[in-house]
């Protein structure tokens, strides 16, 4: 297990990343062309009515005085409101993270539980048959665009086999695992592939590394040897390319949220970019920066505990 | 002057006519799952400003009046009818006996004018202008409310039918937390309370929204008990056009809006599918900054009225609708929809003719083309396709289009600040009268003409006066005047456009009228 203080130094070294996403976010987001009111306003709204709103929202403000404000918000755990859709941003995230937090969990368990049979298979069958298929199909779903994966299953499993339902969402958690089983195979292929040529070329790797040879020599069963000391091993690389890519998965998955209409942080970030709605944006950010510096901390602590010189 | 009135006996469009259903057994039950491409922002109907708050409002929320099927009248709603002054100085309105919001509670007279009082307030949303004649809101007695008008207002009973003017629970609305009326309204816009034929449930943002039967509903259906004959509604979100589609296909809804034109065709043929195609007031058009200089200084030829009409008649309407709409649409042969009153004209506005178009580029001084831009909706199939087929007509008569993709709120930014030379847009009516669409496309002082800069003060006085017009022939003459002189305005009419709705077979009495609104009353699903 890592040590205490590797943990304590890890966690504090969250806290500038996330006021640097606080302050980087709030001005980003004003330096887009046009402002939530300009998003919002039509032809039908006139300018004395778009500086009206203007006001009413505080965006006349100085933007040091807005940024003040938002801090002093912030620091007491209050988000906002949307400008958009009039909601606090706090309901709007709580609403909206369940769906993603979920898909990214059984996306993460599907890619997991595809990579590492099939890194072991095409690892162990190097240069054969087997091994060219398994890279080829690797390639394949990596090539493939996300949304095209996502409407083949749609078309096939839910609309013609009727296996699963069209997209959305469920009303409980059971319903809710089952509505988002194909969103989480189309982000889990793309994502088993990119850990499986990893986690491959690290087995390759660690097969011919030195105590690999002097485990077996010990007479240890091959499965005692595989999992103990090679897979265990070779983990812990592709554990580093898990924790980005779980971040990506976290605010990126915004087709695969579209194309399953599953009400998730992507369409919610989208929308809020298009509508310039900055309370939702700054809020929905920061969420994400502290979700994603959580996955890097998890990821980085098992690694830690795979292989302690990481901790040192 | 004459007397405008509808009396209780008068055969309005009788509601069993409205929704067309059959004589006989009338199906009740079940709930419909409806498709939509984008989830409701804010449902208040004073502070909305989105379609896809409008076109669902109606169902939550009743009105005074109501809309007709065919957008270009008014029924009784929760008033039984009105009498204007011979004046045009006063409405009075006679409510409905036993009139219910879904709780239970009694709408009264007081409720009414709190709702229009809103309403009006000139520092309440962008729609207040619908009501910009009603000088007060009187109730005379708990059935009669009259309102006293600064003006005559042609436009105020179609006004009445507007989603602005829903009558909204006073004691309700106010019991609310919040500070102001605008901190209230976020509040009771989470859980809304009004008296349309369906009720508020639940609401998970995003992905669904459940209203269930109002069995306060005041409306009798075709088999003499009241409306609605479904349990409830249920929306779905599905922004991604093909997965809506599935979702109906494979018999997961019942219904879906915005049907991509390219995928109607497909859909008739489908025996199982009733692929429906609702008139509409929808315009999609080219606006054109017509200042003699741009933003940046620049001389501007589009300020010439003949490189405006060249640029017309160069535009080959049927070719863009074949293109963008796969042929469902219509060349706009005025600036307004022909679903709009008092619409004048017939056929494309400037049909195709290049050897026109040249002549009268020459005429301009402008024999060599120029090179100009146009703001076009990013990743948006039907505005980047219209930019695409113009940029190629155009370049026929040495015209350059540079098409500049942005996204929304760039665009609008941009526009509103007279930073452009062209962009597309679309429009649809909120009010079964012309003024609305008028005022902003051609009466300077709203927007600038569309934010264009076109200034014709003969067309802004024709609609000052029409404004006041009561009598139905010379306000018609005067709209006809402005229709005529707006052929020199700023756009480039393209085309309009129906509605496409999906429904499965069993689905009838469904209506999305020409002003866009979503009618379930009369839905029902056979068995």
């Amino acid at each position: 297990m890592p040590s205490l203080g590797y943990v304590v130094r890890r966690v504090l070294q969250m806290v500038p990343t996330l006021v640097f996403i606080l302050v980087v976010t709030f001005v980003l987001v004003r330096l887009l062309p046009g402002d939530p009111l300009s998003a919002i306003a039509g032809d039908r709204v006139t300018d004395a009515q778009v500086a009206q709103a203007r006001a009413a929202y505080g965006l006349d403000e100085p933007l040091l005085t807005q940024f003040l404000i938002y801090v002093r918000h912030v620091a007491t755990g209050d988000l906002g409101r949307s400008i958009v859709v009039q909601a606090p941003v706090r309901n709007l995230v709580t609403e909206r993270l369940p769906p993603t937090l979920m898909l990214t969990a059984m996306s993460v368990l599907i890619g997991v539980g595809l990579a590492v049979p099939l890194a072991f298979a095409s690892a162990l069958r190097r240069g054969r048959a087997a091994d060219f298929a398994i890279r080829a199909g690797a390639q394949i779903s990596l090539s493939m665009p996300v949304f095209y994966i996502g409407l083949v299953l749609l078309t096939v499993f839910a609309a013609q086999l009727r296996w699963f339902p069209v997209g959305g969402y469920g009303d409980d958690w059971g319903e809710r695992a089952y509505h988002l089983f194909l969103p989480a195979v189309t982000l889990g292929v793309s994502l088993a592939a990119i850990l499986m040529r990893n986690l491959r070329a690290a087995i390759i790797e660690v097969l011919g590394a030195e105590y690999v040879d002097f485990a077996r020599a010990k007479g240890l069963a091959t499965r005692v040897v595989l999992l103990r000391h090679v897979l265990r091993n070779a983990l812990i690389s592709t554990l580093a390319l898990l924790g980005p890519t779980v971040g990506a998965l976290l605010g990126g998955a915004v087709i695969t949220e579209s194309v399953f209409a599953i009400p998730g942080i992507g369409r919610l970030m989208i929308e809020s970019i298009y509508g310039r709605d900055y309370p939702v944006i700054q809020g929905l950010t920061l969420i994400l920066a502290l979700l994603v510096s959580l996955a890097f901390l998890v990821t980085d602590l098992i690694q830690a505990a795979l292989d302690p010189r990481v901790a040192r | 002057m004459k007397v405008l009135s509808f009396g209780a006996a008068a055969a309005f469009c009788v509601v069993a006519a409205c929704v067309a259903m059959p004589a006989g057994a009338q199906t009740r039950g079940g709930v419909m799952t409806y498709g939509r491409y984008a989830d409701s922002l804010f449902l208040d109907p004073v502070l909305n400003d989105a379609n896809v708050d409008i076109w669902i409002l109606s169902n939550l929320y009743d009105t005074l009046l109501l809309p007709t099927d065919d957008g270009k009248g008014v029924q009784p709603g929760l008033a039984t009818g009105f009498t204007m002054a011979p004046d045009g100085l006063s409405v009075t309105l006679t409510l409905r006996d036993g009139i219910k919001f879904s709780d239970g509670s009694p709408i009264t007279a007081e409720d009414v004018k709190w709702s229009l009082d809103r309403a009006r307030d000139p520092k309440e949303g962008i729609w207040n202008f619908i009501d910009e004649s009603i000088g007060s809101v009187d109730i005379k007695d708990p059935k009669t409310i009259v309102l006293v008008l600064k003006r005559p207002d042609p436009a105020i009973i179609p006004g009445l039918t507007v989603f602005n003017n829903a009558i909204m629970p006073k004691k309700l609305f106010e019991a609310v937390a919040g500070a102001t009326l605008d901190d209230k309204a976020k509040v009771f816009a989470e859980r809304p309370v009004g008296s349309g034929p369906f009720m508020f449930q639940s609401w998970s943002r995003g992905q669904q929204m459940k209203l269930v039967r109002n069995p306060y509903y005041w409306r009798m259906g075709a088999d003499g008990k009241p409306l609605p004959y479904l349990d409830g509604i249920t929306f779905e979100v599905l922004p991604d056009d093909a997965t809506r589609l599935l979702k109906v296909q494979s018999g997961e809804l019942d219904g879906a809006e915005l049907v991509p034109f390219s995928r109607v065709n497909e859909l008739k043929a489908n025996p199982k599918l009733n692929m429906v195609l609702f008139p509409s007031t929808k315009v999609t058009y080219a606006t054109l900054n017509v200042r003699p200089k741009l933003k940046n200084g620049a001389d501007n030829p589009l300020s010439n009225d003949k490189v405006r009409q060249a640029l017309n008649y160069a535009a080959d309407k049927d070719a863009i609708i074949a293109i963008v709409t796969h042929g469902v649409g219509t060349p706009m042969s005025s600036y307004m929809s022909t679903a709009t009153p008092l619409h004048t004209g017939s056929g494309a506005m400037f049909p195709a003719d290049l050897a026109k178009a040249k002549a009268l580029m020459k005429e301009a001084g402008y024999e060599k083309g120029f090179t100009f831009s146009t703001l076009a909706l990013a990743g948006n199939v039907d505005e980047v396709g219209i930019a695409t087929a113009l940029q190629q007509m155009w370049a026929q008569i040495g015209v350059t289009l540079v098409i500049d993709q942005v996204d929304n709120a760039t665009r609008t930014a941009r526009y509103r600040a007279a930073d452009f030379s062209m962009r597309l847009g679309s429009w649809t009516d909120d009010i079964a009268d012309p003024n609305e669409i008028t005022a902003y496309f051609g009466y300077y002082p709203t927007i600038e003409s569309l934010h264009s800069g076109w200034k014709n003060d003969k067309f802004n006085a024709l609609f000052e006066a029409s404004q006041k017009e009561l009598d139905l022939a010379k306000r018609t003459a005067q709209y006809a005047e402005m229709q005529a002189i707006y052929r020199d305005g700023p756009i480039v009419p393209l085309y309009e456009s129906p509605y496409p709705v999906v429904l499965k077979k069993n689905v009838r009495g469904f209506v999305q009228i020409p002003l866009g609104n979503n009618i379930f009353s009369g839905t029902s699903l056979e068995k």
